[in-house]
């Protein structure tokens, strides 16, 4: 039993066609989204995946400065003297691993190799954060006809959170 | 789900809402059924991605965590059930815990089941590295399925299941997703079975409650 959901069924149909050309589509999940990134790297031989910028920025929301990997207020600065483990430069071309970002950042990754598929997971301090204080993680997510409810709609009252499941 | 549309039905005018999420990877197919049957009026939303077993870490369902007016957790994960029918796995009664719901929406923070930070913070730990990495390899295992190719996300969700052993969303969700015996060795029964007498949900660390509010 297989079942293809639109979005799904979209992204099996791209890749169908980059398999065709020869060339397999890699795949990063990143915060729970998916991105198909077109521009195949050079680096075949490693199990990292390498992106270019302008594909981090798409993927990730992470833009490379002078002063580190930022996204909003968050800069991670890279260590100076590894730099090169972290952005190469082919021709016109900078390419940055994201592997190695997410070592350096202790980002858990799940990846498959046949599929080219690669997926990110939190950082622990962003995880862990609701610890200290002791909010309730926040998430949004759709009821059966597809309309968003977030927790916090809910602030000012109390709420009972009960998850369950069909299986 | 009716039985909780009975208790939601008692409280909602005291303040109190519920909020309901499936668990299922087969979405709006899956849980559906169950929505439309239950014509609930309480917020039943569904979640695809598991999201809220990663972000709470939960390891089995049903699971309740009681949050205040200010979006605090004031009691995190424990068994929620509405009624006995369940009662085998589950070792308790219900009747007792949804007293204790009911004394919270009565009393709010003087209710004795609202937890002080200091136990909170023993009840709430940090997430372990194993456990994180489940959860990636759950979601990698759950796109490739959703992407139509169901035979490659079995290791993945094979890896999940090894990291978090006690994690039965996991276990139970990827099961059903195949035929569990041929591509995982095991069914849910003979998983039950090998509990052989350990409680299937943790026991709910709760205090009797002394008067029920009226």
């Amino acid at each position: 039993m297989r079942k293809l959901f639109p979005l799904a069924g979209l992204v099996f149909l791209c890749s169908m066609a980059h398999a065709a050309a020869g060339q397999a589509p890699r795949v990063v999940i990143y915060d729970g989204a998916v991105t198909e990134l077109s521009a195949p790297s050079p680096f075949t031989q490693s199990k990292d995946l390498w992106v270019t910028l302008a594909e981090l920025t798409r993927a990730t929301g992470y833009v490379v400065k002078p002063q580190g990997v930022c996204r909003d207020e968050l800069c991670f600065p890279l260590p100076k003297q590894r730099k090169g483990d972290f952005l190469v430069q082919r021709g016109k071309v900078t390419w940055f691993n994201l592997n190695e970002f997410a070592r350096l950042v202790n980002q858990p990754v799940a990846h498959d190799e046949k599929l080219a598929a690669w997926c990110f997971g939190p950082r622990p301090e962003a995880q862990n954060s609701y610890l200290a204080t002791l909010h309730a993680p926040n998430f949004t997510l759709p009821d059966r006809s597809g309309t968003l409810h977030s927790l916090s709609d809910f602030r000012g009252k109390k709420v009972l959170l009960i998850t369950w499941a069909s299986w | 789900m009716p039985g909780w549309q009975i208790f939601y039905h008692e409280l909602k005018d005291k303040n109190l809402e519920i909020v309901s999420v499936a668990q299922d990877t087969g979405g709006v197919k899956d849980a559906g059924p169950w929505i439309e049957k239950a014509s609930a009026e309480y917020t039943v939303l569904i979640d695809e991605q598991h999201l809220v077993t990663k972000l709470y870490s939960m390891v089995n369902v049903p699971t309740a965590v009681w949050i205040n007016e200010q979006g605090k957790i004031v009691r995190p994960n424990e068994v929620a059930f509405v009624d006995d029918r369940f009662k085998s796995y589950s070792h308790m009664d219900a009747g007792p815990y949804l007293d204790a719901i009911r004394d919270w929406v009565a009393k709010g923070e003087r209710s004795s089941f609202v937890l002080s930070e200091e136990e909170l913070r023993k009840r709430l730990t940090p997430v372990s590295p194993d456990r994180r990495m489940a959860d990636v390899e759950f979601s990698l295992a759950e796109y490739l399925y959703h992407a139509g190719h169901g035979p490659e996300a079995i290791p993945h969700f094979k890896e999940a299941q090894r990291l978090a052993p006690d994690n039965w969303n996991y276990k139970r969700q990827a099961w059903l997703l195949s035929d569990a015996d041929r591509d995982y060795g095991t069914n849910f029964t003979k998983e039950v079975q090998k509990l052989n007498g350990k409680p299937y949900y943790a026991p709910r660390q709760m205090p009797e409650p002394a008067n029920k509010p009226k």
